[in-house]
């Protein structure tokens, strides 16, 4: 099975993730993923959910915090400024207090919570995961290209969303029972009918949002997930660590892709010793590969001779990821 | 007459939840009010120290409760006593 066939056997499978360890290319093959998919017509949107996304590079264009923006026709790439976000996003919640409350000035004990909370190490990740729901809702694409964080943060990532659902879940439940509480009272009362609670309202809100969120990740038939490897020791170790704990997260995994091969027709020219080697090593690490993961290793993907920056290299990785029948 | 034989009614339904109603209303808002803080705790937990989780959505809950936080705070903070499980 190859990549292509993948992708042409699986219309359905919109939501696409590379997730690997970092510096191994996920967002590399993200972005000539994207390519491919709108020269075939689709309207594509690769997005990152890294704080230190390297989007920008690879496009070389400056799209950080700027929305989608339009690379080529079809193909949109965002930068999710998350600062930014959570500035607005604070502001958002002054105003609302001011506008409540009738208030000139937040007061300072809840000015200093507002400040404290977001310098909370949680909160770029919070912020960002709460963008995602808003972006993928919005339904404009034919594809999302989710270039996602090295792998622990990948996981960090989906256990968060776990705990914040069960956390939603019970004070949600705690809510439900204050309100039951009150309308007792309110009943013996003979009071007029309840304000609706406004915090049920959002506690409900937020609970869409965060399984909104989740459940594309773990969605067997919209979404595809990748591994990207590399042929060497350390990185096969983690990565079958890696595919145990997605698989405890119910992570549909579709397929392995092999980077950084060196090209092995080398071999049978006149190369260095110390290149000879690393071809061997590599040998070696591709057929435990094929061993680890038989039937599931889609692409393996040349070494470059340089960078993959731009678009003609972006084109250039497409094609060795997908074969030349675009 | 009518209006008399109302308002006759509306005692009636004074007295009577005097007798009955007023403590279980009492009771019930009681607990509302107890689950209030708690449920403040848990959302608010940072404003005592005390983070119990995410602050990205416990701020959207933060207007909501601006009101009540003072109040939570000194419950949270007072010292307690014997007379306390009398009240």
């Amino acid at each position: 099975m190859s990549l292509a066939q993948i992708f042409q056997e699986h219309p359905e499978r919109r939501y696409i993730m590379f997730g690997g360890k970092g510096g191994l290319g996920k967002t590399t093959f993200s972005a000539a993923t994207a390519y491919w998919l709108a020269q075939q017509g689709y309207k594509v949107l690769v997005f990152s959910v890294d704080p230190q996304a390297s989007l920008s590079d690879i496009f070389q264009q400056d799209i950080f915090g700027k929305g989608a923006v339009e690379i080529v026709p079809n193909l949109y790439a965002q930068e999710i400024d998350a600062d930014r976000h959570i500035r607005e996003y604070q502001d958002t919640i002054r105003k609302k207090i001011l506008d409540m409350y009738g208030l000139e000035k937040v007061p300072d004990e809840i000015e200093d919570y507002i400040q404290a909370a977001a310098a909370e190490p949680a909160m770029e990740e919070s912020a960002i995961f709460d963008q995602v729901v808003d972006i993928v809702v919005g339904g404009e694409y034919d594809y999302y290209i989710y270039d996602l964080v090295p792998l622990g943060h990948a996981l960090y990532y989906l256990s968060m969303a776990s705990v914040y659902d069960q956390w939603i879940q019970k004070i949600t439940k705690l809510r439900e029972e204050m309100e039951d509480y009150a309308q007792v009272a309110a009943l013996m009362r003979r009071d007029e009918e309840l304000e609706e609670d406004k915090i049920l309202a959002e506690l409900q809100d937020i609970r869409y949002r965060i399984s909104t969120s989740s459940s594309i990740l773990t969605d067997r038939e919209k979404t595809a997930f990748f591994f990207v490897v590399v042929p060497e020791e350390m990185i096969l170790v983690d990565t079958q660590k890696a595919a145990g704990l997605f698989a405890k997260f119910q992570v549909p995994v579709s397929g392995y892709i092999v980077n950084r091969v060196i090209p092995p027709e080398l071999e049978h020219q006149d190369i260095p010793e110390y290149l000879r080697h690393r071809i061997q090593m590599q040998k070696k690490y591709l057929a435990e590969i094929d061993r680890l993961f038989s039937g599931a290793v889609l692409a393996r993907i040349p070494e470059f001779e340089r960078d993959v920056t731009g678009l003609d290299m972006i084109r250039k990785m497409a094609e060795a990821m997908f074969g030349g029948a675009a | 007459m009518a209006t008399k034989k109302g308002k006759v009614l509306d005692t009636v339904k004074s007295i009577l939840y005097g007798m009955a109603g007023h403590d279980m209303a009492r009771f019930a808002l009681k607990t509302r009010g107890s689950m209030e803080h708690l449920f403040i705790l848990i959302t608010m937990g940072d404003l005592l120290g005390i983070p119990i989780l995410p602050p990205y959505y416990s701020l959207r809950l933060l207007p909501y409760v601006v009101p009540q936080i003072s109040t939570w705070k000194r419950r949270m903070l007072r010292e307690r006593d014997l007379t306390d499980a009398l009240a």
